[in-house]
C-alpha cells in the first residue's frame, strides 16, 4: 500500500522512523513530508521524502526553542497544562503551527500528493498539521504519539476519563488522591477545556483556513482510525481505554546493539564500581553554567564512572570520573551488565529505557509529560525525582547513592521491567500491524463509538433523565392531586368548615 | 504451573475446554473441579477430572434442562414469556446454587484444594462459585466469560458503560438509538434487577458466610486479575474497554480439522448446490413436533443437502436432502467451501463459527443473548433472523434462499470474517498467555484501577462539584450581599424612605 507520513520533529520522530522503517521491507512505498528547517528530518533517509518550504530559517527555530527551554529552567516549576499553556514561550509552538500553512501554500506539493491516493496517514498530532492533511485529503489516519496534550485523547476517541481518578497531565497526581488533590484534578480538567482550544487556535485557524470550514481540535482528532500510544500500563496507571487506542510503550527499546569499542572502553575501566549514564535528551545541550558546576561536583563525589551527554561548556571542576561525551549509545550503555544508575529527564523514551534495561533512575524532569513520568517511577519505588531549580550538589550526590546502593530501587525497576516485557507481542510489531491493518481496510470505522454522533448531555443521558424525572414528577403531582382531591370529597363537610374558619380569623 | 479450572457447564465449556488443552500441551496441569453430574464436562487426558458430589442425579438434571427448553417453544405473549424465562433462570439458578452450596461446604474437598497449591484459578463468573472459592483458597483468577447479566461486569471491571451508546443485554438494540430506544435501554436493567438479585444475592451471602465478613459480590468479582471475554469489536460495538479486559471472540474456531469419512461422504454427494448445517445448538435436542414438522418442510423445498443436527424424533416429513445426525463437526463443516448457510440459535460460540468461516445465517435465537446476537448480523446484513415460535415454512424457505441467493449477504460476512480473523495474535495464545501471564506475576494488581477504592459519589466527582458549587454560591452570596450592603450606604437615604414607606402600608 501507499502511505504517507507527516511526523514532528526532535526525539518524536526517533522511534517513529523505526515503525517506517519496518513498513518498508513489507513493500510499502512510503512518502514522508517534512518542513525544509528541522533539526532530525532533514537526515538522509531511504524512502521518499519530500520537502515543502518554510517562512523561518534554523536560527529562528533554535532561538525559539531555547527561549521556551530557558523559560522552563527560570520559571518554578507549576504543576498542571495551565502554567504551560499561559507561558510567554508560546513562540515555539507558533512556528511549529505555521509549518501547516507553509505545507499548503506549496501547491505543487498538495497536487502530488492528491495524485498519489496514499490509503492512509501515519502521523505526529504534536504540530497538528498531519490531521489537517488527513482531513484535507480525506484519509483514514493513524496517530503516533505518547500522549495527546489536554483533554483531545477523551474528546477524540471518546473515552472516558473520570477526574476522581484518572490523573490530568502534568499535575505529579497519582491515582489515589486526597479530596483536595481530587479538587484541583477537576479544576484542571475544567481548565483543559477553557484554555487548549486557545492555544491551539493558530493551529485551528489554519486548518479552518486550509478546509474552508471552521474546525475545532475536537473536529481534527475525531477521525482518527487508530491511536497509537507510547505507553504501557507499567508506566500508566490503569483507566479505560477505547478499543482502537494501542499502547505501544517500549517501543523504542527493543533492539540492542553491543556498544561501540570507544564505549566499551568505558564501560571496562570503570571497574567493580559500574557506570552511570546521564543525559537530559538530545532538544536539551546546554544547561545554565552555575547548574553545570553544581552537578559536575556531585557526580565527582562517587565512585562510578559517570557517562554525562552533554553539548554545553566543559565545567571548570569536572572531576576525573565524569566522561563528557557528545551523544552516547543510551540504549546500549543501559543494558550494559555493568549500568548502576540513569540520570534523566524522564522523557518518556529514556524512561522506558530504563524500564526495560531495569536500571533505577534519578530523575530531572523539565517540562511536560516529563514531571508525570518521574512521579510515576517515584511512587513505584524505581527512582528518584531532584527538583532541577532548586537542588543542590548534595540533593543529587544523595539521590545517586540512594538509588546504587538502596537495594530496593534495583529490585522495584527489575520487577517493572519484568512486567513490561512481559506481552504478548513486541510493540514495534503492534504498531506496524495496526498501521498496516488501517491501510489493508482503509480506516477502522467498526472501532469508531456511536459516542462521536451524540451531544454531551445526550452521551450523559442528561436528556433521558430529565424525561424519565419530567413522567415520575408528573405522575407524584397527579396522585397527590387526585388525593387532595379524594380527601376533600369524602371529608368535605369537615374541610370546609376548617377552611372557612381558618379564612375567618384571618 | 498448577491451573484450578472451575468451568461453567454447557457450551460455554467447549471454548474453555481449548484453553485448558493448550495450557496443557505447554506443559501446564490442570485440575477441573466439577459436579458429579454434569452435561458435558468429561474426564479427558489433559486434565484432572475432580467431582464433588451434589444432591441430584443426572435423570433429574436432564429433565429440568428439557422443561425449560419446552417453556422456550411455547407462545405466549411478552408478559408470560418474561415471567416463564425468569422462572427458568430461577430454576437454573437454583440447581448452580446447590451444586455450589455443596462444593463450599465440602470441607475435606477445600482442604484437599488448600493443600494442592494452586498458581490459579481459571473461571466463567457467570457462576461467580468459581471466584467465592478462589478468593476463600487466596489464589489470583481469571476469567473466562462472554458476559455477566445485569452488568455486573462493568461494575466489577469499573468499566465505564454510557448507556446513551452502550446496547444494555437483551434490550436488541444498536448502538445508534432513538430517543425512546435510549429511554428503553436505561429501564430495562432495572426490570432485570429482580431476576440478578435473585440469582446473586445467595452467592453473597455465601460468601460472607465462607470469607467471615460481609462482601457484596461486585467486590469478590473485582478481584479477578485478567478478564477474558469471548467477544470482539467487529461482532460487539465499540465501548470503553480497561487494561485487563481482554478479547479472545472467535477462540472457539480456530482449531480445524479435516472432516470424517461420514461427513465427507455427505458433503460431496451434496453437489453444486452445496450444503446448509443446521443446529440449534448443544442444549437444544428436542423441538416440539409441529414445529419440528414445519421445519422438515421448509428443509425439504431447498436444492441444498440439510445436515442437522437434531437428537429428537425424526419428523415424519423429513425430506431427502435433510440429513439427521446426532452430533456434527460443526465448525470443520462451515469451513468447507460448500458450506452455503448455517441456520443456529445464534448462540455466540456458533456466531463466531459462522463469522470467521464466513459463512451466511438463518438465525433462530431461543434466548438470552442469542436474540441481541442476532440483532447484530441483521443490522450487518450477514444474516436473517427468525422468530422461532412463529415462523411458517414458507419464511424459513424465505430465509434460506435469501441468504443463499443474494449475494449481499454473502459479501457481507466475507467482510466481517476478513476484519475478524486480522489480528496481531490468535485467541487462543492471546487467552493463554494471560493465563500464564497471571501465574508467572502472582495476578496483575497494576492493572487493578483505583476506582475500586471509591464509593460511586467520589467516583462521579459529585463531592468534589458539590464542594465547588458551596464556594461559588458562597462568593456569590458574600457579593451579593455586600454590593446590596455597598448600594444601601451610597443611596442610603433613598433606600430608608422607600423600606419605612412600604412598612407603612403594610
Amino acid at each position: 500500500g501507499k502511505l504517507l507520513v507527516v511526523p514532528m520533529d526532535g526525539s518524536h520522530w526517533f522511534t517513529m522512523q523505526m515503525v517506517v522503517e519496518k513498513l518498508l521491507p513489507k513493500g510499502h512505498e512510503v512518502v514522508v513530508v517534512v518542513p525544509e528547517v528541522s533539526w532530525q528530518l532533514g537526515k538522509p533517509l531511504n524512502f521518499t521524502v519530500k520537502t515543502y518550504s518554510v517562512s523561518h530559517t534554523q536560527e529562528d527555530l533554535n532561538r525559539e526553542f531555547k527561549f521556551f527551554i530557558d523559560s522552563q529552567w527560570k520559571t518554578q516549576q507549576e504543576s498542571g497544562v495551565l502554567p504551560l499553556l499561559t507561558s510567554p514561550a508560546q513562540g515555539f509552538f507558533e512556528l511549529l503551527f505555521s509549518h501547516c500553512r507553509s505545507l499548503f501554500k506549496d501547491k505543487k506539493l498538495v497536487e502530488y500528493l492528491k495524485q498519489s491516493s496514499f490509503d492512509a496517514v501515519f502521523l505526529d498530532p504534536f504540530d497538528v498539521c498531519g490531521l489537517t492533511v488527513a482531513k484535507y485529503f480525506s484519509l483514514p489516519s493513524v496517530v503516533f504519539s505518547r500522549g495527546i496534550f489536554c483533554h483531545y485523547l477523551e474528546e477524540g476517541s471518546q473515552c472516558p476519563s473520570p477526574p476522581s481518578y484518572v490523573p490530568r497531565p502534568i499535575l505529579k497526581l497519582t491515582d489515589t488522591m486526597t479530596f483536595k488533590e481530587r479538587v484541583w484534578n477537576l479544576l484542571s480538567y475544567m481548565g483543559e477545556h477553557a484554555f487548549c482550544p486557545s492555544f491551539f487556535k493558530t493551529a485551528t485557524d489554519i486548518a479552518s483556513e486550509v478546509l474552508q470550514t471552521p474546525v475545532t481540535m475536537t473536529d481534527l482528532f475525531s477521525p482518527v482510525s487508530v491511536w497509537l500510544l507510547r505507553t504501557d500500563f507499567t508506566l500508566e496507571l490503569p483507566r479505560p481505554v477505547m478499543p482502537n487506542v494501542i499502547h505501544i510503550g517500549g517501543i523504542n527499546c527493543h533492539q540492542r546493539k553491543p556498544v561501540s569499542k570507544e564505549f566499551e572502553a568505558y564501560v571496562n575501566a570503570s571497574g567493580e564500581h559500574g557506570i552511570v549514564v546521564f543525559s537530559l535528551g538530545s532538544m536539551v545541550s546546554e544547561i545554565p553554567e552555575k547548574k553545570a558546576m553544581e552537578i559536575a561536583e556531585a557526580l565527582g563525589r562517587i565512585p562510578q564512572t559517570l557517562l554525562w551527554r552533554y553539548t554545553g561548556t566543559r565545567p571548570s571542576n569536572l572531576a576525573k570520573n565524569t566522561i563528557l561525551v557528545k551523544w552516547l549509545p543510551q540504549n546500549d550503555l543501559l543494558g550494559h551488565p555493568k549500568a548502576r544508575a540513569f540520570i534523566t529527564h524522564s522523557g518518556s523514551h529514556g524512561i522506558y529505557e530504563g524500564i526495560c534495561n531495569g536500571v533505577p533512575m534519578v530523575m530531572m524532569p523539565l517540562f511536560g509529560d516529563q514531571m508525570d513520568n518521574a512521579k510515576r517511577m517515584e511512587t513505584r519505588g524505581a527512582g528518584v525525582t531532584l527538583n532541577v531549580l532548586e537542588m543542590t550538589a548534595d540533593d543529587l550526590e544523595n539521590a545517586l547513592k540512594t538509588v546504587i546502593n538502596n537495594k530496593s530501587y534495583k529490585e522495584n525497576i527489575m520487577r517493572l521491567s519484568s512486567l513490561h516485557k512481559d506481552r504478548p507481542i513486541e510493540p514495534l510489531d503492534l504498531a506496524v500491524f495496526w498501521v498496516e491493518y488501517v491501510m489493508r481496510h482503509k480506516g477502522a470505522p467498526h472501532l469508531r463509538p456511536a459516542a462521536h454522533d451524540l451531544t454531551w448531555y445526550q452521551y450523559h443521558s442528561l436528556d433521558v433523565i430529565g424525561f424519565l424525572l419530567a413522567i415520575v414528577l408528573t405522575v407524584v403531582f397527579i396522585v397527590y392531586k387526585s388525593c387532595a382531591y379524594g380527601c376533600r370529597k369524602c371529608f368535605g363537610g369537615k374541610g370546609r368548615v376548617k377552611k372557612s374558619h381558618k379564612s375567618k380569623t384571618h | 504451573g498448577k491451573v484450578l479450572v472451575f468451568p461453567m457447564e454447557g457450551s460455554h465449556w467447549l471454548s474453555m475446554r481449548d484453553v485448558v488443552r493448550e495450557l496443557h500441551a505447554r506443559g501446564h496441569q490442570a485440575v477441573v473441579l466439577a459436579p458429579e453430574v454434569t452435561v458435558h464436562i468429561k474426564e479427558e487426558d489433559f486434565f484432572t477430572l475432580q467431582t464433588y458430589p451434589v444432591p441430584y442425579t443426572r435423570q433429574g438434571f436432564r429433565q429440568q434442562m428439557m422443561r425449560n427448553i419446552k417453556v422456550v417453544f411455547e407462545t405466549g405473549n411478552y408478559v408470560k414469556t418474561f415471567l416463564e424465562t425468569s422462572e427458568i433462570l430461577k430454576n437454573i439458578s437454583t440447581v448452580l446454587l446447590r451444586s455450589c452450596m455443596n462444593l463450599l461446604h465440602n470441607g475435606s474437598l477445600l482442604q484437599h484444594l488448600n493443600s494442592s497449591s494452586f498458581d490459579m484459578v481459571l473461571t466463567d463468573p457467570v457462576i461467580p462459585c468459581g471466584q467465592v472459592l478462589a478468593k476463600y483458597l487466596g489464589i489470583p483468577t481469571v476469567f473466562f466469560l462472554r458476559y455477566i447479566p445485569c452488568g455486573i461486569d462493568s461494575e466489577a471491571t469499573q468499566c465505564p458503560k454510557p448507556s446513551s451508546y452502550i446496547p444494555n443485554l437483551l434490550t436488541m438494540l444498536s448502538d445508534h438509538m432513538t430517543f425512546l430506544q435510549r429511554v428503553k435501554n436505561m429501564l430495562y436493567p432495572l426490570a432485570l434487577k429482580y431476576i440478578c438479585h435473585f440469582s446473586f444475592t445467595r452467592y453473597e451471602s455465601l460468601a460472607s458466610e465462607l470469607l467471615q465478613r460481609e462482601v457484596s459480590l461486585v467486590e469478590v468479582l473485582s478481584h479477578a486479575s485478567v478478564w477474558l471475554f469471548r467477544g470482539d469489536f467487529v461482532f460487539d460495538y465499540p465501548r470503553p474497554v480497561m487494561p485487563n479486559m481482554v478479547f479472545i471472540g472467535g477462540i472457539n474456531c480456530v482449531i480445524k480439522k479435516p472432516l470424517s469419512q461420514e461427513f465427507e461422504a455427505y458433503v460431496n454427494a451434496s453437489g453444486e448446490h452445496g450444503i446448509v448445517v443446521f443446529s440449534l445448538g448443544s442444549m437444544v435436542s428436542e423441538i416440539p413436533e409441529k414445529k419440528a414438522m414445519e421445519i422438515a418442510e421448509a428443509l425439504g423445498r431447498i436444492p441444498q443437502t440439510l445436515l442437522w443436527r437434531y437428537t429428537g424424533t425424526r419428523p415424519s416429513n423429513l425430506a431427502k436432502n435433510t440429513i439427521l445426525v446426532k452430533w456434527l463437526p460443526q465448525n470443520d463443516l462451515l469451513g468447507h467451501p460448500k458450506a452455503r448457510a448455517f441456520i443456529t440459535h445464534s448462540g455466540s460460540h456458533g456466531i463466531y463459527e459462522g463469522i470467521c468461516n464466513g459463512v451466511p445465517m438463518v438465525m433462530m435465537p431461543l434466548f438470552g443473548d442469542q436474540m441481541d446476537n442476532a440483532k447484530r448480523m441483521e443490522t450487518r446484513g450477514a444474516g436473517v433472523t427468525l422468530n422461532v415460535l412463529e415462523m411458517t415454512a414458507d419464511d424459513l424457505e424465505n430465509a434460506l434462499k435469501t441468504v443463499i441467493n443474494n449475494k449481499s449477504y454473502k459479501e457481507n460476512i466475507m467482510r466481517l470474517s476478513s476484519l475478524h480473523k486480522d489480528r496481531p495474535i490468535e485467541p487462543l495464545d492471546l487467552a493463554v498467555f494471560w493465563v500464564e501471564y497471571v501465574m508467572r506475576h502472582k495476578g496483575a494488581p497494576h492493572l487493578r484501577p483505583a476506582a475500586h477504592d471509591l464509593t460511586w459519589y467520589q467516583y462521579h466527582s459529585l463531592d468534589v462539584i458539590g464542594f465547588l458549587l458551596a464556594i461559588v454560591l458562597t462568593v456569590v452570596f458574600i457579593v451579593y450581599k455586600s454590593c446590596a450592603y455597598g448600594c444601601r450606604k451610597c443611596f442610603g437615604g433613598k433606600g430608608r424612605v422607600k423600606k419605612s414607606h412600604k412598612s407603612k402600608t403594610h
